[in-house]
């Protein structure tokens, strides 16, 4: 820190490199291999449930306001809070699974999470799927949960949309106007998250649950969940 | 001066029943029974050694500021399967919601067959039910919950039923298994999306906790066949689930009955049989 740099100016600072780490951990290009699971996507599209943009942004906003995303939005958000029990939480966590794939991709992810923060902070991690992994490796941020939540729901749409323009005729603009069009919709269900607690949890996806099973027996399959 | 704004107060109905098991002699004898209000708790005769609970609330339906407590013991070792005399029905709420609480604890070496008759909501029902499965050491469950919306003959479409289900079974305290279903007005405005309900108007999952359990997911998926569903079950570490989503009631009804006797390898409760199911 400059001698003489004011005092309200360092904390400004602080804040911002707050958000940049923040960036860091939840970009698609944060190493952890999000883009191999498709929750359940590729057999939704391989069953002409999912066939356009239109169908693709209706599916979408399921996972985000009744599915995965909200589900592990509040995982998430328990699992900042300071002294929050995260063997407990884990084995709620992985409790709520849907699906075999859904575990599977919860773990490795949140495996891959943890030793990238582990080469970062040079301190071990504990083993927790993923949406938990990320509320501990924030939980030390000055950033609110809520905007926490909006980039955690953004990476979801993301990594959604990506499977989408590689696998059903849409090109990379129609995702990325999607992707887009969302933030209204993703910075309220943000909002409204970072209120929620464990009897908070719930979904209604099953249609979503059912195709992420489906995903285990299809013949050929690009991904992995 | 009279408060001229309160409620009417209507009367509500509370119910218990509470029954238990063990194996003794050889044999699984009722140890435990006790009945309250609304709720009661029968054993018809059945042949053979797993003995069959019937639960049931008088009541006829459920509406807001109604309890209902259901709760079964099973003992080191013994077998029982448990049911719901008819289907349990959610009715229109003024107010709060409907409670209903179902409570488990399964001994070392037990099993548990909870297996209750569907739950239809109609048009603002707002019901919240618990359902808490406890397993000891090496005991198992086999769990099914199937929701239906409105009565598809009186072409019913509720729009704005409320249903928070929880369900979870634990081992030695930990959770293994867990869902809940959160219907609302809200979820019912995409019920047509493939991600939520596809358009079904009913819903199941079935969930058997044991060691091994996923070894069964081939027989399994080798009868998700029935028309008017769309069904899939995945298995991992000491689980296996099914879901699925049907047109109505009794195509789902016929999926289940036979995704469960797969799992269970005996025959259905009989008081799911008398009221049609043959297959």
């Amino acid at each position: 820190m400059a001698m003489g740099a004011p005092w309200g100016m360092t904390i400004f600072m602080a804040i911002e490199a707050d958000r940049l780490r923040l960036a860091q951990l939840l970009s698609p290009a944060f190493p952890i291999g999000a883009f191999a699971h498709s929750q359940g996507l590729e057999a939704a599209i391989s069953a002409g449930l999912v066939t356009d943009e239109a169908s693709l942004r209706d599916w979408i906003e399921g996972a985000i306001l009744h599915g995965s995303g909200r589900m592990d939005a509040i995982f998430l958000t328990l699992a900042r809070a300071p002294g929050a029990d995260l063997p407990a939480l884990a084995d709620l966590a992985r409790a709520y699974m849907p699906s075999l794939g859904r575990a599977r991709e919860a773990e490795e992810l949140g495996r891959a999470f943890g030793a990238q923060m582990a080469a970062i902070t040079g301190q071990e991690s504990p083993l927790l799927p993923l949406p938990l992994a990320i509320g501990l490796a924030t939980r030390g941020l000055e950033v609110g949960d809520g905007e926490v939540l909006a980039l955690w729901l953004q990476g979801l749409a993301a990594q959604l949309v990506s499977v989408a323009v590689r696998f059903m005729p849409l090109g990379q603009s129609a995702g990325q106007r999607l992707i887009s069009g969302l933030a209204p919709l993703i910075v309220q269900a943000a909002a409204d998250y970072a209120r929620l607690g464990l009897d908070d949890l719930g979904s209604c996806t099953i249609g979503a649950d059912i195709a992420s099973m489906t995903q285990e027996t299809l013949e050929v399959r690009i991904f992995r969940s | 001066m009279f408060d001229l704004t309160a409620e009417p107060r209507m009367q509500r109905s509370h119910g218990r029943a509470r029954v238990g098991f063990a194996m003794t002699g050889g044999a699984v004898r009722l140890t435990d029974l006790q009945q309250a209000g609304s709720g009661k708790a029968m054993l018809p005769r059945v042949a053979g050694p797993v003995p069959e609970v019937v639960f049931l609330n008088t009541s006829g339906g459920l509406t807001g500021g109604d309890r209902l407590d259901f709760t079964v013991a099973v003992g080191a070792d013994a077998r029982v399967s448990a049911t719901t005399q008819t289907a349990e029905r959610a009715y229109a709420s003024t107010g709060g919601m409907a409670e209903v609480r179902v409570r488990a604890q399964v001994d070392a070496g037990g099993r548990l067959d909870w297996l209750p008759q569907e739950t239809i909501l109609y048009e603002a029902s707002r019901l919240s039910r618990h359902t808490e499965i406890d397993l000891s050491g090496e005991a198992s469950c086999l769990m099914a919950e199937a929701v239906v919306l409105g009565r598809h003959a009186m072409g019913e479409e509720p729009k704005d039923a409320t249903l928070h289900d929880r369900r979870v079974i634990r081992r030695d305290g930990r959770p293994i298994w867990a869902e809940s279903l959160m219907l609302d007005a809200q979820a019912l405005r995409r019920q047509q999306s493939p991600a939520l309900l596809g358009g079904a108007r009913a819903m199941a999952v079935l969930a058997l906790v044991a060691r091994g359990a996923e070894d069964a997911l081939a027989a399994l998926r080798a009868v998700l066949n029935e028309p008017g569903c769309t069904a899939a079950a995945s298995g991992w570490d000491g689980r296996l689930v099914l879901r699925v989503l049907a047109r109505d009631g009794w195509p789902l009804r016929r999926q289940m009955a036979r995704a469960i006797r797969v799992l269970t390898g005996r025959p259905l409760p009989r008081v799911w049989q008398m009221q049609g199911e043959t297959r």
